[in-house]
Formats: C-alpha cells, structure tokens, sequence
C-alpha cells in the first residue's frame, strides 16, 4: 500500500518528478538489450496479429476477428509500456546531460 | 567481514538494499533471469571489444581520454547513420544488378518498352515484385540515411580540423546520392518519370551560357526521347556505381584512418 500511495504522489506532478532509478552498470546493460528485445518483439508481433486479424485492413469491421485485433493492439502497448518503463533506469553518472552536469550551462 | 569480494552481479543483494516499487523488483528480477540463461549482454561485450581492436584510434578518442562516455552515451545511436547509409548503398547494388537482368531502356512502342519490362517485373516474374519494391526502399533509406548522417556529423563538430576533406567528399557524395535518385526515377518511362524529366531539361536549360550544352550532355537534346532514356540508364547503371563506389571506399578509408571523430 505505501508504494502506491508513493506513485500517486508522484504521479501529481509527472514533469518535475519523473522516476530515476540508478543502477550497477552491468545491470544497466541487462535492462537495456532485454527490454528493448522484448519492446521490439511485442511491438512487431502485435503488428503481425493485428494485420491476421484484419487480414490487413482489407476486411470491414464485421467480418474482422475482434479479439484478435484487440490482442494485436494490447501488445503493440506492451511493447511501449516495457520500453517506457525501462527508461527509468540509468547507471551511475547517466544523468540527463542538463541535469547534475559539472559543467556551467552557459557554454563556457 | 567476508573474504569474498563483494560482486556487483550479485544482482540479488544489491535489490534488496535498493528502495524498488514491487513492479520494478518483478521488472528487473525478470530481465535478470533471462540474461542468466542467454547471455546476450556478453556475446555483445564480447562484439565491443571485437570493434576496438579492429578499430585502434589514433589519438586516443576523446571521450576514452577524458573518460566522458557518460556524457556523451546519446549521441551514439546517431553514429550509426553512416553505416546504414552504406549497407542501403549495397542493397541497392545488389538489388539493382539483379533488376538489370529484366530492365530495357527502349521507348520504342507505346507503352514502351522500358515501361513493359517494369510490369513485366512487377507482375509476372517471380519474386519481381519484392526485388523492385526492395531496390525502390533502399534508395529512399539511403537518401534520409545519408542526409542525417550529414547533420549528425555537421552537430558534432565531426567535420573540423583534420576532417575537412572527408565533409568536402561527403558534400560531393549526398550530391551524387542525389544524382543516382533522379536518374533511377526516370527509368520507367511513366508519366511520372516523363515529366520529372522534363523539369530537368528545362532546369538544364536555365544554367547561364553552358544551359544548352548540360542539356545536351545529361538529356541528349532539349526534348525528352530515346537518348534521353538511355542517357540517363547508363548514368545509372555504369557511370555513378564505378563512381560513387569508389567515392565510398575513399570516404570510408579516410574515417578508418583517422579515427571516429568523437563530439566536442
């Protein structure tokens, strides 16, 4: 329950606070290849059944197989959702090159 | 205190002390199951390393030197640009050798030959379809690729001091990329590619004092005819390959020899 009363904190005010989690690098590397693996799967996939579901586009809505379109368009979101998600870790010193820079913002 | 050396792959202790939301412990425990079982992330180590050794810099790359590859980690997506430039440069090549075994550059006839042997490859010849469709897309990538592979290099400074040769033979190569687009297009002989040829004659034309003698060179003549297709074929098909290839292999030597210009 707390963690979730902790989400809806952050969730009312989303652009100042979006979730940073730091992370080993190794991890980081982890994250990355698997998730934008499982992102591209989805994303593709859900495609393929949507276009067999439709036979792409060509069918009217009544002849389409609607669970089926449905699916397809529930695994392209997937696929966002596990790439949206992914993006919130970031290894040591990864910042937002803005953010927690070293360097002044004026160029010099 | 325990001998053993504390060991950052012990991802399971590491979660524990961290302060994770239930859906981000199940997430990551997840992805660390899968990378336990296909080690993907060390087969692609194992690649970086490979391209390092193959690629040795000389100087020392910027962002090694100084140890800024934190800072500079989202610009390297973009890197990639000139690589796929050059791969949609060969599947064009490839795809495109195999369409010269069915391509005519004839006006005889109405509709022409040229234009026959394009229906005759998109309608009846095996795979036809998927051959052109292929050679058609590479093109288009290759045009984009080349072109943000040239604000890539304009926004990170990849073009200073001791680059300018290399920007200078990449401006004479988006040109060429350019040339080979316009020359491709014409060769159906279609409405589309009649008067797409007939802008350029008359652009041909517009050039002060050497106007009618470009016109004559690329178009054979100020009217749009056989020379005119033929002309723009062997353009296509003999002249610019020998050419842009061996632009390419210059373009590319110069970047192997000087090292990936680093941003900064």
């Amino acid at each position: 329950m707390d963690s979730s009363i902790d989400d809806t904190d952050t969730d009312a005010d989303p652009e100042a606070s979006a979730r940073e989690v730091v992370v080993p690098l190794q991890l980081y590397k982890v994250v990355t290849v698997f998730s934008t693996m499982f992102a591209v799967g989805f994303v593709v996939g859900g495609f393929i059944v949507l276009d067999t579901a439709t036979q792409r586009a060509r069918l009217s809505i009544a002849e389409a197989d609607v669970p089926l379109a449905i699916l397809g368009v529930v695994m392209i979101a997937a696929g966002a959702v596990v790439y949206a998600f992914s993006t919130r870790f970031r290894a040591e010193g990864m910042g937002k090159p803005k953010d927690g820079s070293d360097e002044p913002s004026n160029n010099g | 205190m325990s001998l053993e050396r504390k060991d950052e792959y012990d991802h399971g202790e590491w979660m524990k002390e961290k302060d994770l939301t239930p859906v981000e412990s199940v997430f990551l425990t997840t992805l660390v199951w899968m990378d336990r079982r296909f080690r993907i992330v060390d087969y692609l180590e194992i690649l970086e390393t490979l391209y390092y050794r193959v690629n040795l810099q000389m100087p020392k790359s910027h962002t090694e030197q100084y140890n800024l590859d934190n800072k500079f980690w989202y610009w390297y997506p973009l890197y990639a640009l000139g690589s796929f430039s050059t791969i949609a440069y060969v599947v064009a090549a490839l795809s495109g050798a195999l369409l010269g075994f069915y391509y005519a550059p004839g006006t005889e006839g109405d509709p022409s030959l040229a234009y026959n042997q394009l229906a005759f490859i998109m309608t009846d010849l095996n795979f036809g379809f998927m051959l052109r469709s292929i050679h058609r897309w590479s093109a288009q990538v290759m045009v984009a690729a080349v072109f943000l592979h040239m604000l890539r290099v304009y926004f990170t400074g990849a073009y200073k001091e001791p680059r300018e040769l290399n920007w200078i033979i990449g401006i004479i190569l988006i040109s060429l990329t350019m040339v080979f687009g316009y020359t491709g297009y014409l060769l159906p002989w279609d409405q589309l590619a009649f008067w797409a040829g007939q802008i350029g004659v008359e652009m041909s034309l517009s050039i002060p004092l050497a106007g009618e003698w470009v016109a004559k060179l690329l178009f054979g003549g100020f009217s749009l005819g056989a020379s005119t297709l033929q002309r723009m074929y062997i353009i296509h098909v003999f002249l610019l390959p020998f050419v842009v290839t061996t632009i390419i292999a210059v373009h590319i030597a110069i970047v192997w020899i000087q090292g990936i210009a680093e941003p900064h």
